[in-house]
């Protein structure tokens, strides 16, 4: 089951992926920034740090971790749209105007350019990285 | 899942086309509908149609034990015999622990995950951020299912969402985020084609991959289920696309 991403998104992601690896990054920026804001540029960047950590475990199963502009880390999952930054929450959940938060934006740019950190966990870790965004108990 | 819902649909009927032998779920399908509108049997008939056709195990989650178990569309299926398996996490953090750690369950993965009674889980945390993980939890363990099963095969997700006759403010929001995930919706409601008659009337709208399409579901005195499409009336403008007794292509 694959994240479905409208065709118009998938198509500029791809552009973008182009434009950055040839170091043209003149048109990409602009065409995702009126898509998505300065959300992209921001994105842009994340990749650019090496900001995106896929995380996976011998069973297969994997979860994306950003790290973001304040040094706190987000979890997004690798099959669906899910971030757990407060921008998604509000701007994705409650409003309906923008499309993905940076973090969200960042991964599937990653995913396209193929550049991103590896991390393999033990099944019983990957677990408690899922668990842990459920809102903290203690 | 949709695509198996609407095999248990079309089969439930009079006799189906054997070229219907496809083995996709279809898209993550919502089942909604109003208390005692049929949505555990239908998830339940689901569940037997998957594990009739040996696909592989099904799970189905649900918040406590069922009082009894659903009959079918009058197959001959024992649904002991059939590899379904129950699971019942008593509260949103159990769901949430069982789904989290689905991966490191040992056996073979399932092939159709069910979930009844979402509301119910929902309602223990208000937070939209917390509903929004645990749904796209729901789908992210359904795709660790079907990658686990390997290539070209799928795990279904399909999951029942009580709604009430009056939606309060946190139930229509979770519904706009419920509909965001599951491009696919089931509706039942209480409903007949005629006076006199009785029943509940299905609607199954595809996400996009197909017409919409209705039927209408009835019971009988022994609980079996009866389903029939929606007849269609002269003039009716909603009436689904084709009722003919050889299903849906």
């Amino acid at each position: 089951m694959a994240v479905v991403l409208p065709a118009v998104v998938e198509e500029l992601l791809s552009e973008m992926a182009a434009a950055v690896q040839e170091s043209a990054r003149s048109t990409g920026p602009r065409s995702l920034k009126f898509l998505f804001g300065s959300s992209a540029t921001q994105a842009l960047d994340l990749v650019d740090r090496q900001s995106i950590t896929l995380i996976s475990s011998p069973s297969g199963r994997r979860v994306y971790q950003v790290l973001g502009s304040s040094s706190k880390t987000y979890t997004c999952l690798a099959s669906c749209h899910y971030c757990s930054c407060p921008a998604f929450a509000f701007s994705v959940l409650r409003k309906s105007d923008s499309i993905l938060c940076k973090h969200l934006l960042a991964v599937y740019l990653s995913q396209v350019m193929r550049t991103c950190q590896q991390l393999s966990v033990s099944d019983k870790q990957l677990t408690d990285i899922l668990l842990m965004e459920k809102k903290q108990e203690a | 899942m949709a695509e198996t819902l609407r095999r248990v649909l079309t089969r439930g009927g009079a006799a189906w086309s054997g070229e219907e032998n496809m083995p996709a779920a279809g898209p993550p399908l919502l089942l909604l509908g109003t208390p005692g509108s049929g949505k555990t049997a239908l998830l339940f008939a689901a569940a037997l149609e998957a594990a009739g056709e040996g696909q592989g195990p099904v799970l189905f989650l649900t918040r406590r034990p069922l009082q009894s178990m659903p009959r079918g569309t009058g197959t001959t299926l024992d649904p002991m015999r059939l590899q379904i398996r129950f699971q019942y996490p008593p509260s949103t953090r159990e769901l949430f622990r069982l789904l989290c750690s689905a991966h490191e369950a040992p056996g073979p993965a399932p092939s159709l995950l069910l979930l009844d009674g979402l509301e119910e889980y929902l309602a223990e945390d208000p937070e939209p951020q917390e509903a929004a993980y645990l749904i796209a939890l729901l789908l992210d363990t359904a795709a660790h299912f079907s990658h686990r099963l390997g290539p070209g095969r799928d795990c279904g997700l399909m999951v029942a969402l009580q709604t009430q006759e009056e939606a309060g403010s946190g139930d229509v929001l979770h519904l706009a985020l419920l509909q965001r995930y599951f491009p696919a919706q089931c509706w039942l409601q209480p409903d007949a084609p005629g006076p006199g008659e009785h029943g509940l009337r299905a609607c199954l709208e595809p996400g996009g991959l197909g017409p919409r399409t209705e039927w209408w579901v009835t019971f009988r005195s022994d609980g079996e289920m009866m389903i029939a499409p929606w007849p269609t009336q002269a003039g009716d403008p909603s009436s689904g696309k084709g009722s003919s007794s050889g299903g849906q292509p």
